[in-house]
């Protein structure tokens, strides 16, 4: 008994390796569940969503030290002896955020899963499976366990997809998988190439690695490899197209997850190993990054004017939003790395919430299409209000987190010390003109879903306004958008340690 | 008293409960929060009166000590830079906040019976307080980022104002057009703001103007770059105050409801760009030629708005131009770096617009009974006409409103645009003679509105609109069933030349249109026609509710003293007006302390001149507009020129123009319409179809080549023994001619 306690005080007690297994262990329990029907299964899986995001709550709130920028909550267990394989995790400044964002928008999600009714044993399992891939990948601190992460949540929103998705399901299901694999392809290309880099010893560890040196070539070499598989994640043009079939026929559920968290890793991945391992390449190509963040700004924003599709005009918003991450990411300053890590969060909350709403919405009014909709502000109007309210988040109104993401990138980019004025200006200039095509796409989309009357006029049509529970959902998720627009230091506060010692790496070495 | 400046901070949140309150208690409990309807309404006047008594309390200490207070809270800390917030009170903000908060008041007042019988009442007041705290923010801003920020989110709350009535599509475009407008100008902002962070490191703005002067007296700086940023930060003041390039949107502003087009679109938000111009005035009238181009834009716009002003038939609508106007002169005396005057005409325009914004809500609220709610009918003046005697009150205070806005002598604004005009002289002749002409036209169109409205008779009964029957037929229920029946545009006739002849006409169209009404409606044709001809049912506008005409008599006040403060009093042998004093600190702060002692006889002569220009415009509009059978001499006087021969056409042709011209908005909204929007639909698409075809395209390619290439292997894969021997051979074949060809 005191054993016990003790280990429940100590640092010692493994949190992390619980954090992560609880979840698919746990789901895997749901096959055991007795036949009566999905309402156990519902109450079940939201149970132990919101044990885990308390656990983690718990977890960080106790045993971490926030001034600190090294790893904390570090387990190492040998794995597999012959090739030095740990199970090595642990956390730090960069992932706690991630990590808490997947705990909430995963709750949530799991929340507004419960209208799926077909096949909702595997749904939640699945659901609970891609949590502890998500965290896994989050918090691993050896990159073939980051690797095995990174993939064993592809195949949960694979069968996601393909089994609860719209119409062309099974061709946007094919075409995630295809892409994602193949960018998979190049991840593990470049985990090999630096485990095996210069012993004979594999060497897997984020921290021997992150301080080992490689020719230039080399590095540039494994820089594209881990390049690609994160562009194709994130998605950066041109490996963007699986982003908006796949946004476009998904359920919305694994949609807030897809958009939420998903394409966060990919940004995670670029600070985490492009950044942090690779640091001489990630000078050289910086540049690059930025010019292909402000195009794909301007490129995503415009196409997503000219969709019809509701869903992919929200995806393509998102993929327009990423370039911020890009930019923010190839800055190479404090602030602007800062603020990408912002955006990372912000666009989680608001992107999920967005396409929560439109996916709600198209419960109620089936249709998908833009130009046919029209007029439901009245019978919805709680819908109306959350989605005008993320619509403006979305699009950069002060007091919302994407403004000061947003901000922050801008400051990052001005204070840059690696560019000439003249490319500054180009390059913030071009930003700036995203600033203007954002309102338009995204205001033209609500005008056109809830303004005027042309539903409304239809004597047939009798819609229902979001229940309590899809009011909480959106109310949950609104609050921390806001919290973060008028207080940003919450988020701020976690990374900027960590912020400061990755970039030292870029003026020490 | 030093510690009523430390709680000044609390200015802009103390109306920020009613909003946040009425948006939770609309989303999650909606009935109940409905049937609170007038105690959140009075909890929203309520909280802005403490506000107005805060900033008159602060203004006072302004005139008497003139001290300018600020204070500062990091809100972002990072390691390289560090954002704050804080609250900056002078001259400047207390006189803004005196405004906005006595403004929003009444506009609260009168809005409480304007949108009673609307089912979005709670949410417009939820706005309206909304604004007001953002607007206070802004006012008392200490920073350029938090400018910056309350710009935004003033923005934002004109955007959910004008699409308050989200059914009508026309609000609903004119939503989007005045918030994409306006992020235009914001894009110019924030890169202008980013400039001179870049430039001088700082965003306060004394630390800004410091810093600047530095560099620039020790010429560290790229003049170029310098320019190019202030240029960018104005055009988020052209955007915001309607000005030259980017003022298309506020005329389409003005589907919102009449309160906030007399609030948010008459008095303050426009006022914003002149507030942001003024406050930087330091920091632009060190660099070259940007104060030329301050004052250029706004005789362009002072021009444009006076010329567009003349043909339109919304009476919102000419309003909305004659403020663009109005701002215009503003953005010019701001260019000619008089700073009191600029600000003289803010305080002035900003009551008579009110007031003039008011009583057209009140005559729009007395229409509606009669035409419906169409705003197409119920904002038109060729349908209006002959309202003094049903409604006096409203007419009355129009009226003062109109004269003041003519520049009439004892009301507010005549003192400041005579100031206008004054320094317009000393600035540059070509500058002063296009400001005095415009004033001719202010006067001109301001009183062809007040004659079409309140003059001769109600013409809707005259083009037959009878009240019972066909406003069944024409209105739009707002929240209700019926669509909304737009009424095609054969208006484009009544461009409402002369009256006499535009009469006729209007009135002949109109009997074309019923005569196929009639036939439409053939099921019923008898009662129709009992009610074309029997004149005793129809309904007449009556005055509205005591609680719209306190307001109104209330900005009547204002309007006709609110000229005091500028007006220079004799005291202790010193001339000093109340304004020159309040403003002290910042005059100085500009080194522009010219001579305030003021020579009467000079003020007189131009006095004279100019009230002598817009007696110039009244008579001529007067004698266009006043009905002919009201006043036979004009009637002859018109047959007269009429008949004067040859030059009748050229004259014709050049009011045609002229009329052209104003009516289709100067052809700039078409121009925007197809070069801007058509441009960025064009990019659009082009992109669309390159997503699709082209990147989309080569993913969808390699999957489909490589199911074609499955296919063949599958083929050749058959079975057939002979199929794989020569596959076989082949390959060896090939190996043997490459081994071949390397050992050679």
């Amino acid at each position: 008994m005191v054993q016990m306690y003790l280990v429940f005080t100590t640092n010692y007690f493994p949190w992390l390796t619980i954090i992560v297994v609880l979840p698919i262990s746990a789901g895997s329990l749901i096959f055991f569940l007795p036949h009566r029907g999905n309402r156990v299964i519902r109450w079940y899986t939201i149970c132990i969503c919101i044990l885990e995001l308390l656990l983690t709550t718990y977890a960080f709130c106790y045993h971490l030290q926030l001034d600190d920028p090294l790893i904390q909550l570090v387990e190492d267990y040998k794995w597999i002896k012959f090739f030095d394989f740990h199970w090595r995790l642990g956390i730090d400044g960069l992932s706690i955020g991630p990590i808490l964002l997947t705990g909430f928008i995963t709750t949530l999600a799991t929340l507004a899963a419960r209208p799926v009714t077909r096949d909702s044993r595997l749904f939640h399992f699945l659901m609970l499976a891609m949590y502890s891939g998500q965290i896994g990948s989050f918090s691993s601190r050896d990159l073939l366990l980051f690797f095995i992460m990174w993939e064993l949540e592809l195949i949960p929103v694979y069968l996601l997809l393909s089994m609860w998705g719209g119409k062309k399901r099974l061709y946007s299901a094919t075409k995630f998988i295809l892409y994602t694999a193949g960018g998979s392809v190049f991840l593990l290309m470049g985990v090999l190439g630096i485990g095996l880099y210069g012993s004979t010893e594999p060497i897997l560890n984020f921290e021997t690695s992150a301080n080992q040196s490689y020719p230039v070539a080399l590095e540039i070499i494994f820089y594209i490899g881990f390049f690609i598989a994160f562009a194709v994640k994130l998605p950066i043009i041109p490996l963007h197209t699986w982003l908006p079939d796949t946004h476009g026929e998904a359920h919305y559920s694994t949609c807030m997850l897809l958009a939420g968290i998903l394409l966060k890793m990919g940004a995670y991945g670029l600070v985490r190993i492009n950044m942090e391992l690779l640091p001489h390449a990630h000078s050289i190509f910086s540049p690059w990054l930025i010019i292909v963040g402000t195009i794909q700004i301007i490129y995503a924003a415009s196409t997503s004017l000219g969709q019809r599709n509701l869903k992919k005009r929200i995806a393509y918003s998102s993929v327009s939003h990423m370039g911020f991450i890009i930019i923010g990411i190839g800055s190479i300053t404090d602030t602007g790395l800062n603020g990408a890590i912002l955006q990372i969060i912000s666009h989680g909350f608001i992107g999920a919430a967005l396409f929560f709403l439109a996916g709600t919405s198209y419960d109620r009014i089936r249709l998908v299409y833009l130009d046919e909709m029209g007029g439901i502000a009245i019978p919805m109007p709680k819908i109306f209000t959350m989605f005008s309210s993320f619509s403006m988040a979305s699009l950069a109104l002060p007091g919302m987190s994407g403004f000061v993401a947003e901000l922050i990138v801008f400051f990052g980019i001005i204070t840059s010390q690696k560019y000439l004025l003249m490319p500054k200006i180009l390059i913030t200039f071009v930003m700036a003109i995203g600033m203007i095509l954002t309102p338009i796409y995204l205001l033209s989309m609500s005008r056109q879903m809830f303004y005027g009357y042309k539903l409304f006029n239809d004597p047939n049509s009798y819609f229902f306004d979001s229940g309590p529970r899809e009011l909480f959902v959106s109310i949950s998720i609104f609050l921390p958008v806001l919290g973060i627009g008028i207080y940003p230091d919450f988020v701020l506060s976690l990374s900027v340690d960590k912020v400061e010692v990755i970039l030292s790496n870029y003026f020490y070495r | 008293m030093e510690h009523t400046y430390q709680y000044a901070w609390i200015i802009p949140f103390v109306p920020l409960p009613v909003p946040m309150l009425i948006g939770v208690g609309l989303l999650l409990f909606p009935t109940a929060t409905k049937k609170l309807r007038r105690v959140w309404a009075f909890h929203s006047v309520l909280l802005l009166s403490i506000v107005m008594i805060f900033s008159i309390d602060l203004s006072i200490q302004q005139i008497n000590s003139s001290s300018i207070y600020q204070y500062v809270w990091s809100w972002v800390i990072n390691n390289d830079f560090s954002l704050e917030l804080g609250y900056l009170i002078d001259p400047l903000t207390s006189i803004m906040s005196i405004l906005i908060t006595t403004v929003g008041i009444m506009v609260l007042i009168y809005s409480d019976n304007y949108m009673s019988h609307d089912q979005g009442y709670l949410r417009f007041f939820a706005y309206m307080s909304f604004f007001s705290t953002s607007m206070l923010g802004l006012v008392t801003s200490s920073n350029l980022i938090q400018i910056y920020i309350f710009w935004e989110l003033v923005g934002m709350c004109s955007y959910l104002l004008i699409g308050f009535w989200f059914t009508r599509p026309i609000a609903a475009n004119a939503c989007q057009k005045a918030f994409v407008t306006n992020r235009v100008g914001d894009f110019g902002l924030l890169l202008g703001i980013l400039g001179f962070y870049w430039i001088t490191g700082s965003f306060e703005f004394r630390d800004l103007f410091e810093i600047f002067n530095n560099l620039i007296s020790k010429n560290e700086v790229n003049l170029f770059f310098v320019t190019l940023c202030a240029v960018l930060l104005f055009a988020g003041a052209v955007a915001k105050s309607a000005q030259f390039p980017l003022h298309v949107w506020l005329p389409d502003a003005m589907e919102g409801p009449t309160p906030i087009s007399a609030l948010i679109h008459a008095a303050t938000m426009v006022a914003a760009g002149i507030f942001l111009v003024a406050r930087l005035l330091p920091l632009f009238i060190v660099i070259p030629y940007i104060m030329n181009l301050i004052s250029l834009i706004g005789i362009i716009t002072v021009l444009l708005g006076a010329t567009l002003a003349l043909a339109q038939k919304d009476i919102k609508r000419s309003l909305a131009y004659s403020t663009m106007s109005q701002l215009g002169y503003m953005m010019l005396a701001l260019g000619m770096g008089s700073y009191r005057t600029a600000l003289f005409h803010l305080i002035t325009h900003a009551y008579s617009k009110a007031l003039l914004f008011l009583g057209s809500g009140s005559v729009i609220h007395s229409m509606e009974t009669i035409v419906g709610y169409s705003p197409n009918k119920s904002q038109n003046m060729v349908l209006m006409g002959g309202l003094t005697k049903h409604v006096p009150i409203t007419k009355t205070a129009f009226l003062v409103g109109t004269l003041s806005l003519c520049g009439i002598p004892p009301l507010a604004c005549f003192w400041s645009k005579d100031e206008i005009l004054n320094d317009s002289w000393l600035y540059s002749p070509i500058f002063a003679i296009i400001a005095c002409s415009t004033a001719g036209l202010t006067a001109f169109y301001m009183f062809r509105i007040y004659l079409l409205t309140f003059e001769g008779h109600l013409n809707v009964h005259l083009q037959s609109y009878s009240g019972k029957k066909n406003t069944s037929f024409y209105s739009i229920s707002l929240w209700g069933k019926g669509g909304l029946k737009t009424i095609n545009n054969k208006f484009r006739l009544l461009t409402l030349l002369t009256m006499n002849t535009n009469e006729s006409a209007s009135f002949f169209s109109k009997k074309a249109y019923r005569v196929d009404e009639n036939i439409k409606n053939m099921t019923r044709p008898f009662i129709t026609i009992t009610n074309f001809f029997n004149k005793n049912t129809y309904l007449y506008p009556y005055e509205s509710d005591n609680t719209m005409l306190f307001p109104l008599l209330v900005l009547v006040l204002f309007t006709l003293f609110v000229g005091c403060i500028g007006i220079p009093f004799n005291q202790e042998g010193m001339d000093l007006d109340i304004l020159s004093k309040w403003l002290s600190p910042s005059i100085n702060l500009l080194h522009q302390n010219s001579n305030n002692s003021m020579d009467w006889y000079e003020f007189v002569k131009d006095a004279i001149f100019s009230v002598s220009i817009a007696y110039f415009g009244i008579s001529i509009a007067s004698f266009l507009y006043k009905p002919v059978y009201s006043s036979l001499q004009n009637f002859d006087l018109i047959n007269s020129l009429v008949k004067t021969g040859p030059k009748r056409i050229l004259r014709d042709k050049i009011i045609n123009v002229i009329y052209d011209w104003s009516y289709n908005r100067g052809y700039i909204d078409a121009f925007y319409g197809t070069s801007l929007t058509g441009g960025i639909r064009g990019l659009a698409e082009l992109t669309h179809f390159f997503d699709r075809r082209v990147i989309d395209g080569i993913t969808n390619g390699v999957g489909v080549m490589s199911f074609f290439v499955g296919e063949g292997i599958k083929y050749v894969g058959g079975g057939r023994i002979s199929s794989y021997l020569f596959l076989y051979l082949s390959y060896v074949s090939i190996f043997l001619l490459i081994y071949y060809f390397l050992n050679l």
